[in-house]
């Protein structure tokens, strides 16, 4: 909130102010188990000092890196966190993916003293996941010395309005930055390419050169299939996913820069993980992440290229993808009896897809709960859901359970997708997917994994507050431990 | 019976999931036995005005506006006014809806010339209030987005609305309804979309189609009254349409169409 001034009371007198009632509301606010109190100690502090993010920021020693991009800002984050902390670094982070401001604040405000300076070790740096929005008041305040750019997917138009703004927003903050910073941008994403364009600051790229793994033509969620030099349309020779791919502009001649940093002989193993092979600077490696899925071989990719410009030696970054953690929702694992569900985040039509082909990647019939709200973090526009691929679902399905205030939204765009029985008419589906909708989030879950056979898993797809909600209800019943507990965890566990 | 679609602008006017509309027309048509033909009809490909029924169209980013608007005037306008004025349906929805109008007012107060289908001018709300949409705040500020629920003669449509442009109606022209809930055409007058003969402009999105199976049947019964005369359709079991449509307007009229995020939380 960079709203008002710090009033009466003197700068230093405020940031010490601002600090001490940011971390009593962190003490409150998990006393009183209102959550992980990530966000509102930030909150409220900055309300009293606004200059708080930018002093603390620019008193850490080493400086700070943002990575930001619609999908894998967390993943990444938590990799290059990893390998700065195995090079001896002291990591300031906002591991819980609370990625505002108010969340970076936070982060900041706990490594201070009684008087609101910064104590941190001569060796410490921040590595800070931004979310698309903030991103320009974050580079404004932290100026940072490594930027990180993933992708830029269509998410949540009622918070962004529209793809180009997002790109228009991040190329004046770029902008900005002066020669010695570093802008590390996927080369396969065009709108993210593009950002690299006549920049003062230094630009590395990096991208997939595998094509065992492209598709023909680009899926229907596909964002950007316009040359954003010229605005004609572009050429794919490659198509991973979503818009990312091979591309060149035969109008304007624009197209896909060389990456330094290219993965190919990406072997995905299902559900476990994947091993990718990655040229470097420094000579090539192979890479085992057991985080499942292309986007994350590419999130490990962005995370290696990252940590390289800030000298990190390579091994560690090895060792570092390999001991990632998957964070909140990222395919995480519960067991519930003889059973197991597999949790996974979903904020958008292309993520939704990489979900579902991920889920069907191997043999065989699925149990499946989708939850969809829409609460300010979901998304209050529910009409992407008609861009993603349920059809790929056909014949795999033996349970489709619906959940969230939106639940009949999911119903439409199934029997829409063909895979319901539409009721008496000419046309009949072959094999309808049995269906079960239930909006309670959690009676959803449990109904589910009840006609789940032992042995077998129930995937979930939610949406943000859908995951949360059920999340909530599985630690408190002792199915899963709070997430700010394991992100401590794995902080102290890694330092 | 046989309908053929035009589906405008597929890759760079369908960003709310506008496809929706489409499969909705399909499949409709499908269950009751209606031969059904999908054409796209991208940029630089010209209008037969006798082959088209139902023309679908949806919304794009600001930036395509331009390219979509030349390519209206030069390649496409004739053929669609045309269509239109013999009686052909169409459903434009938030910048198609724009676009159909005489002419468009950019955020920074370029004069786009339109289609002229429907009797009304859209002038983007930044350029009304001189507002420079440098950060999210400010593109926020003048932008209409939320639920948006309109009276349709005596039917509720509901669906969602995302639009910087209001829109402003001319005399004679006819609006598709009032509004129940959300800004419609300006967050003005109260009113929301325009209709010209069997062409619907709206700025309901979501899409509205697949949750307004009464709409969706009004434009296959236009379409299809190109060709036949005195169409009846057969119903069809809308059970979960009509529960989905209900709980949708439930939620957009029990609060307010603005939502706050709490705390500022972020999502990963």
């Amino acid at each position: 909130m960079p709203s008002g001034k710090a009033g009466p009371l003197a700068p230093v007198a405020a940031r010490a102010a601002a600090v001490c009632t940011g971390k009593t509301a962190r003490v409150l606010s998990r006393a009183l188990g209102r959550g992980g109190g990530t966000t509102l100690p930030g909150h409220l502090a900055e309300r009293i000092d606004p200059g708080l993010v930018h002093g603390l920021g620019q008193a850490i020693p080493n400086g700070s890196v943002l990575v930001t991009g619609t999908n894998g800002k967390t993943t990444t984050t938590r990799i290059l966190a990893g390998a700065l902390r195995s090079a001896g670094l002291e990591v300031i982070t906002n591991p819980e993916g609370s990625n505002l401001l108010p969340g970076i604040a936070t982060a900041l405000l706990l490594r201070t003293d009684g008087w609101g300076r910064l104590a941190v070790s001569p060796s410490a740096i921040g590595v800070f996941e931004v979310d698309e929005g903030a991103f320009r008041p974050a580079v404004a305040a932290l100026s940072p010395r490594l930027v990180v750019i993933t992708n830029l997917f269509r998410d949540q138009l009622d918070r962004y309005f529209e793809v180009d703004f997002v790109a228009q927003l991040w190329r004046r903050a770029l902008q900005q930055l002066p020669a010695t910073t570093t802008i590390v941008l996927n080369a396969d994403d065009p709108q993210v390419a593009y950002l690299g364009e006549d920049l003062p600051a230094k630009v590395l790229y990096f991208g997939l050169d595998d094509r065992q793994w492209a598709r023909p033509g680009l899926e229907h969620a596909a964002d950007s299939r316009r040359c954003p030099k010229c605005g004609r349309d572009l050429l794919y020779g490659l198509s991973f996913y979503g818009h990312l791919g091979h591309y060149a502009c035969n109008q304007c001649g624009w197209r896909r820069p060389d990456p330094r940093f290219a993965a190919w002989n990406v072997e995905l193993q299902g559900l476990t993980g994947s091993r990718s092979r990655v040229a470097t600077p420094a000579g090539d490696r192979t890479f085992h992440l057991p985080l499942a899925g292309l986007y994350n071989a590419c999130n490990a990719l962005a995370a290696s290229a990252g940590a390289s410009c800030l000298g990190v030696d390579m091994d560690l970054v090895q060792a570092a993808a390999q001991g990632v953690v998957g964070a909140f929702g990222r395919l995480e694992r519960v067991r519930v009896g003889d059973k197991q569900a597999c949790v996974l985040l979903v904020k958008n039509p292309s993520g939704f897809n990489e979900g579902l082909r991920l889920v069907l990647s191997q043999d065989g019939p699925r149990w499946l709960l989708a939850g969809l709200n829409d609460g300010g973090p979901d998304g209050r526009d529910v009409s992407w859901i008609w861009d993603v691929d349920f059809e790929m679902c056909q014949g795999r399905i033996a349970l489709m359970a619906v959940s969230g205030r939106r639940a009949r939204d999911l119903v439409l765009r199934l029997k829409y997708g063909g895979l319901l029985d539409p009721g008496p008419g000419p046309v009949a589906v072959a094999s309808p997917m049995p269906l079960l909708v239930e909006e309670d989030m959690v009676r959803a879950f449990f109904a589910a994994i009840e006609r789940t056979p032992p042995g077998e898993t129930l995937y979930v797809l939610a949406t943000y507050t859908a995951m949360w909600t059920l999340r909530r209800e599985l630690v408190r019943r002792g199915y899963l431990a709070p997430f700010w507990r394991q992100a401590r965890f794995e902080e102290t566990a890694a330092g | 019976m046989r309908i053929v679609i035009g589906y405008l602008y597929p890759s760079v006017m369908s960003q709310y999931g506008d496809l929706g509309n489409v499969i909705t027309i399909v499949r409709r048509c499908q269950w009751r036995g209606i031969d059904v033909e999908v054409r796209e009809l991208e940029v630089g490909e010209a209008v037969d005005p006798g082959h088209i029924d139902l023309f679908l169209v949806g919304g794009g980013a600001d930036t395509h506006q331009r390219l979509v608007c030349e390519d209206l005037l030069k390649v496409k306008g004739e053929g669609i006014r045309q269509a239109v004025d013999q009686g052909a349906a169409a459903f434009a929805v938030c910048a198609g809806y724009q676009l159909w109008g005489h002419h468009y007012h950019t955020a920074t107060g370029e004069k786009l010339a339109g289609l002229g289908v429907f009797n009304a001018h859209t002038i983007h709300r930044a350029a009304q209030t001189g507002t420079r949409l440098d950060t999210i705040a400010r593109a926020g500020s003048v932008r209409a987005v939320g639920n948006l629920v309109v009276k349709w003669g005596d039917q509720i449509l509901v669906g969602f609305e995302n639009h910087g442009g209001r829109t402003y109606l001319h005399s004679g022209a006819r609006p598709l309804g009032k509004t129940l809930a959300g800004g419609g055409n300006n967050s003005e007058d109260g009113w929301e979309g325009c209709v010209y003969k069997n062409a619907i402009g709206t700025y309901l999105h979501g899409p509205a189609l697949p949750k307004n199976p009464r709409l969706a049947d009004h434009l296959i019964r236009a379409a299809l009254g190109r060709h036949y005369r005195d169409v009846q359709l057969e119903p069809l079991d809308d059970t979960q349409e009509i529960v989905a449509h209900d709980r949708a307007t439930e939620r957009a009229l029990a609060r307010p169409s603005r939502g706050k995020r709490l705390w500022g939380q972020g999502v990963g």
